[in-house]
This record gives C-alpha cells, structure tokens and sequence, in this order.
C-alpha cells in the first residue's frame, strides 16, 4: 500500500515538474516574442498615439456603394474559380487517394510514400505561392487560380478520402471479386459507394474553404475580388476596400449556408 | 418445380436486361445531377476565359519553366544569417498570433456553444458572427488591412494571425464545447455554482485534453500562414518571398519554397508528435 502510494505521489511529482518545465518555456518563449516583435521591430513614431491608429481605422469606416455594380462580374468569377479549382482537384486526388490508402494501395513500398508526399507537399505549400507558380507558367488571368486552388485541395481531399477508404467493410470488396469482377469493377462498386458521403462532406467542406482562398488569389493576379481589392487598395480608396470585404463576407456565408444545407439533406 | 421453371421464363424478357447501379428514378436524379455538374464546368471555363489548348503544353511548359528558372534553387541563400533570422522571426509571430488567438479563443468559444453561452438570443449570435467574419477573411486580408493602418512590421502580422487563429480555434472549440456530457454541469448549477463557475469545474475538465490539442493544431496552421503574411509587408520569410519575387531571382524564390516546405514539414511532425502525447496524458 505504502509502496503503491509513494509510486503514486512520485508520479504526481514528476508530472507537476514537467509541467512546470514546459509552463516556464512557453512563458519565456513569450516573453522573447513579445520584446522581439512588438516591442524591437515596431516603429512606434510611426503608428503614434490611439487616436492616430483610430483615425488609419476608420478610413476604413465606410462603404462605397458606387462600386458594387462592378463587384458583381468579380465576384462570380471568384466563386467559379472556386468551384472549378475543386473540380479539378477533386480529379488530381484520385491517384493519390488509391495510391495513399493503405488497403488498395497498388505496390505499398513505392506508391504509399508517393501519395503521403503529393498530400503533404499540396497543403505544406500556401496557396498564394502555388498561384505565384501558376502565374509564372500560364501567365496572369483566372486559369492560375483555378490550378492554385486545385494543388492545394488535394492534401486535404486526398488525406480524408484515404482514411475513409482504410475503414471500409471488405464484406462487398470480397464478393464482388468472388464473382470475377476486376480491380476497376471493386474500385467503383463496391469501394466508391460506401465512402460517397464521407468523400462529399470532405469536397464541400473544402470548397467552402476555397471560396476564401480564390478571393485573394487576385493579389498576385490570379483574377477575381483580390485584384478588385488591391486595385482599391493601391489608389487609397479605402471605402471601395470595405465594398470588397463585404462582397467577400457574402460570397462566403453563402457558401457556408449552401454546404450547410447538403449536408443537412445527405444525413 | 419445372412449372416454376417455366413461369419464370415465361415473364424473363428476351433480351436479358444489363445490369444498372440506379434505377429508374434514381436514374434520373443521377443524370441530371452529372448534367448539371458538367454544363457549371463548361459555363465556368467560358466565363473565366480559360484557354483549354493551353492545357495541353501545360506539362511540358511547366518542366520548362522549373528546369529554366527555378533549377537549381538557391540554397545558400536561404542558409545566411540574415535568413535565418527572418525564420526565426516568422516562428515568433505565428507562436505570438496563436497565442493571442487562443487567448480570445477561450471566452469567444464560451460565447458561441450553443449549450453554454450565457445569452442564446443575444451574445450567441454576436459570438458567433464576430468568428464567422475572422474566418471568412483570408489571413492575407487582414495582414494588408493591418499593415495599411500600423505600418510595416511584424506587428501587424502578429495582429492577421491573431484574429485568424482565433477565427479557426473558436469554432473547433466550440463544437467541443457542445459536444460535453451536461451531467456535471446540471449538477453544479443544481448546487447554485454561477456561470463563472460551472465554465471552471463542470466544463473545462472535460474539453481540457480536446483544447490543448487544438492549441497545437492552431500553432501549426498559424505557423503555414506566418509564412506568407510577410508577403504583403507583415515581417517574416514572405517579405523576403516578396523581395525575391519582385526582383525574378527565381532560383532564390526556389530556395525560398523549398525552405518553406521543409520547416512546415517540421512543423507538421511536431506538432502531431505533441498531440499523440498529450492524448497519451489523458
């Protein structure tokens, strides 16, 4: 009993002091941070007093109206870039979702490490950087977008749709070989129906997330509100910004409230 | 039994039917579910202008561009001190956003649980807008709005990240926070414990493991977007992104990606390493 109490008390130690070791670490790191960014790098002339920094907000501090009428094209453009992004890279992820699900991958040694790398190389890279590239191989315009959006929805669809596939029943995988059909044939009757649903939710959920990124793409010329919005930004109309936002704001609740409503009738 | 036999026949047609994934009216939906699709695709490619002939140089165009620009990446520059320092910088700022994020994250997530926020009808939809909106502005916005009204400097990148993490953390938090067992907090309330209260002990221990690992998850998702914020004058390796872009020294943007990977790769490895021990410490 003694013995089991000391072990007990000693664990309980051990666990405070650890806790406290990495508590004093995060705090220092804390610390460091705050003198190094905030306090070193910021040029506080030049941000001045709170009513200076109220006074730069509120330039800000209202909407130019007049501008909504040429955010319409803009806007349909961002939410068709989002849409065709994840199109395509709903078709780029289907290789590295065979090849990254570890039941039906074809040669595990090679394939599996292939597929882990395109997911993980897809999301490590922004997607501002992929439309950098995109830009510099097809040129300014919305096709750049379109590729950006797509290299970066793959990590996430991919991932998802693996892990799905790892959790199947192989009850109908089993007879349908015993009846003969080929790997195509399993792939797409007896694999693809039982991840349908998990594999939509994943893409929808993604395009709403697309929608965000394909309204900034524009900064770096990919076409849509972001070019709007650094137009606006570069001849200091700050209320056009705020028009933008907005135009942003209502493409984006839009399509929560779309991907809210599939995925209320699928379950 | 040969009568059976003969019936069956009798009503097989004599074309035996192929057999079809949906039928009839399933059909149907499936079709017009594809047509859709495909005439949104073929109206989306008319209206952006895409040039579909491009595509079909496009790998080709692209090997040309990696093998003429982009090869062989810079590396030595990504190795000078000056860069390094600037990595070290960009970790500072996304340790500092998530931080603040989740700081905010905390009382904001309260607020937007639908089962514990003190006011259903007026701080719920006030805490659940005002995250909805940190969301729905990509990081790159706020870091240009912020910079345009601080000035360069890492302190408005700090500022992007700290409204984005918090934007990402609350609403993960508060699907966790809906998702508790109310037992406890039933209990607590029956005993005349305050909303301060029943927060502290009926709630916090049960989503303490589920916040700590979605503080990591944040610190890893903030660190992927202190890598670009510096690109619109917000400090960090984007401004040097930015810098090198600007002048085509593509071998050094090259340097610049490739470094970007590997840390995020880093990052990514840390992070799920210290989320598997902290759901070990559970």
């Amino acid at each position: 009993m003694d013995m089991r109490t000391d072990e007990i008390m000693a664990r309980r130690t051990r666990r405070q002091r650890n806790l406290a070791i990495v508590g004093t670490v995060l705090f220092g790191l804390v610390v460091w941070s705050v003198d190094v960014t905030v306090v070193q790098d910021t040029d506080w002339a030049r941000i001045g007093s709170v009513g200076e920094v109220l006074e730069a907000a509120g330039q800000f501090g209202g909407v130019d109206f007049s501008l909504f009428p040429d955010l319409l094209g803009p806007t349909i453009e961002t939410l068709l870039i989002a849409c065709l992004g994840t199109a395509l890279g709903v078709i780029l992820c289907v290789p590295a979702t065979w090849f990254g699900a570890m039941n039906i991958t074809p040669f595990k040694p090679v394939t599996y490490p292939i597929a882990r790398l395109m997911m993980t190389l897809s999301r490590s890279v922004h997607e501002i950087v992929w439309a950098l590239f995109f830009v510099a191989v097809f040129g300014l315009g919305a096709m750049a977008g379109v590729f950006a959006i797509a290299m970066r929805s793959i990590g996430f669809i991919a991932k998802m749709s693996a892990e799905a596939i790892e959790d199947i029943d192989y009850g109908p995988v089993e007879a349908m070989r015993a009846t003969g059909a080929n790997g195509f044939q399993v792939m797409l009757f007896a694999i693809l129906p039982q991840v349908l649903p998990q594999v939509i939710g994943t893409v929808i959920f993604e395009w709403e997330i697309n929608i965000r990124r394909s309204a900034v793409l524009g900064l770096v010329g990919a076409g849509g509100l972001g070019l709007v919005f650094f137009r606006q930004m570069n001849t200091f109309n700050y209320y056009g910004v705020t028009s933008v936002i907005i135009a942003i704001l209502a493409i984006i609740f839009l399509g929560e409230a779309i991907s809210h409503a599939i995925r209320r009738r699928m379950i | 039994m040969s009568s059976s036999n003969a019936s069956h026949a009798a009503q097989a047609p004599a074309v035996p039917k192929r057999w079809s994934r949906y039928k009839h009216p399933e059909s149907l939906y499936s079709y017009g579910t594809w047509l859709i699709a495909f005439s949104v695709v073929v109206f989306s490619i008319e209206y952006l202008n895409i040039p579909l002939d491009r595509l079909l140089g496009m790998f080709g165009r692209m090997g040309e561009v990696i093998a003429q620009r982009y090869y062989p990446p810079d590396i030595d520059y990504v190795m000078e001190r000056d860069y390094l320092g600037y990595v070290v910088e960009t970790i500072q700022m996304a340790y500092l956003g998530a931080l603040f994020g989740l700081l905010i994250t905390v009382p904001l997530a309260w607020f937007a649980a639908y089962n514990m926020t003190p006011s259903r009808r007026f701080v719920y939809p006030v805490a659940r807008l005002f995250s909805m909106s940190c969301r729905a502005v990509h990081e790159t916005i706020w870091a240009i709005l912020f910079v345009s009204i601080l000035g360069y400097g890492m302190l408005p990148g700090v500022l992007a990240l700290t409204l984005f993490s918090a934007g990402f953390a609350a609403k993960l938090f508060a699907e966790e926070i809906e998702a508790i067992d109310m037992g406890p907090v039933e209990a607590m309330r029956a005993t005349g414990a305050n909303l301060f209260q029943v927060m502290v002990f009926g709630v916090f221990p049960q989503v303490r493991v589920a916040f700590t690992g979605i503080a990591i998850y944040t610190w890893d998702v903030a660190f992927r977007a202190a890598t670009v914020v510096g690109f619109f004058g917000a400090g960090g390796m984007g401004w040097y992104l930015k810098r090198s872009v600007l002048q085509i020294e593509t071998e050094r943007v090259a340097a610049i990606i490739l470094s970007i990977i590997v840390l995020v790769l880093i990052s990514e490895i840390l992070s799920a390493w210290a989320r598997n021990t902290v759901m070990k410490m559970k």
